[in-house]
């Protein structure tokens, strides 16, 4: 049976932060995925800093109105609290900016930008 | 009629602090946060070695994993690191203790920064945890 521990006290205890679940398995196999999955999945940038996803390498400021971004903090500390993992509030905005520009096709964007056109008049 | 007894009731009082089923894995790196600087690791690991079992009563540390990984944010230049993944097994009522994790922490942060790591990482049961501040020690 899986130990019920107490991961915020575990970390408080430590001076540390929890970052996210993995899948951690004994004996030298074990090791060797674990060691494989953390790599992957927490990677340092080289000068240091909190752990990002390799594959956003573009940077670009983004506006945004003021209560969007009390929403993002407001998001992030509630998966925070519920989950444990930290995400930074822009971290969010990028993952919420990949995953709908996956779904969105022409049409959409169409639509959206007429009305943003309406509402601007 | 003879009485008829039942299972002897396993006490957890026999097993102080219940069975040693929780999994803490250390990473000991091979170079510095520049990827290329040794960090005399044979050491690391030996002090890892002596606090687990110390503090937790032992631990294992398993040979060197070769590890490569493309760094995009240098170009993609590919680094290459060897770290040895050490395990330890306890109690939960071991790993939550506060004076063990003081212990725990302290070491972490030690070889953070005398190892100059951007983090250390330490998985307890099934969560990553992250060690970047690594002053107070």
């Amino acid at each position: 049976m899986k130990p019920h521990l107490d991961m915020d006290k575990i970390a408080r205890g430590l001076r540390a932060e929890r970052t996210g679940k993995v899948s951690a398995g004994g004996g030298y196999f074990g090791a060797m995925q674990l060691l494989a999955e953390i790599e992957t999945r927490f990677r340092v940038p080289v000068g240091g800093g909190r752990a990002t996803d390799p594959k956003w390498t573009e940077r670009r400021l983004v506006p945004l109105a003021p209560r969007t971004l009390k929403r993002l903090e407001a998001m992030t500390e509630g998966v925070k609290a519920r989950s444990g993992v930290s995400v930074e509030p822009m971290q969010l905005a990028a993952l919420l900016l990949e995953k709908t520009t996956e779904q969105l096709d022409e049409d959409d964007v169409k639509d959206l930008v007429a009305v943003r056109r309406r509402s601007d008049r | 009629m003879a009485k008829r007894h039942g299972k002897p009731v396993r006490k957890r009082s026999l097993l102080k602090g219940g069975r040693k089923r929780v999994l803490v894995v250390l990473f000991v790196p091979s170079v510095e946060r520049d990827g290329t600087t040794p960090i005399g690791q044979e050491r690391w690991v030996a002090a890892a070695l002596a606090m687990f079992g110390r503090v937790f009563g032992g631990a294992t540390a398993y040979p060197k994993a070769k590890g490569i990984w493309r760094d995009d944010e240098r170009d993609g230049v590919l680094v290459r690191d060897e770290p040895v993944v050490v395990h330890c097994y306890t109690t939960p009522a071991d790993i939550e203790d506060p004076g063990n994790l003081v212990e725990l922490g302290s070491f972490c942060r030690t070889m953070g920064r005398e190892a100059r790591q951007g983090e250390v990482g330490l998985v307890i049961g099934d969560e990553y945890f992250a060690i970047r501040e690594f002053s107070g020690e």
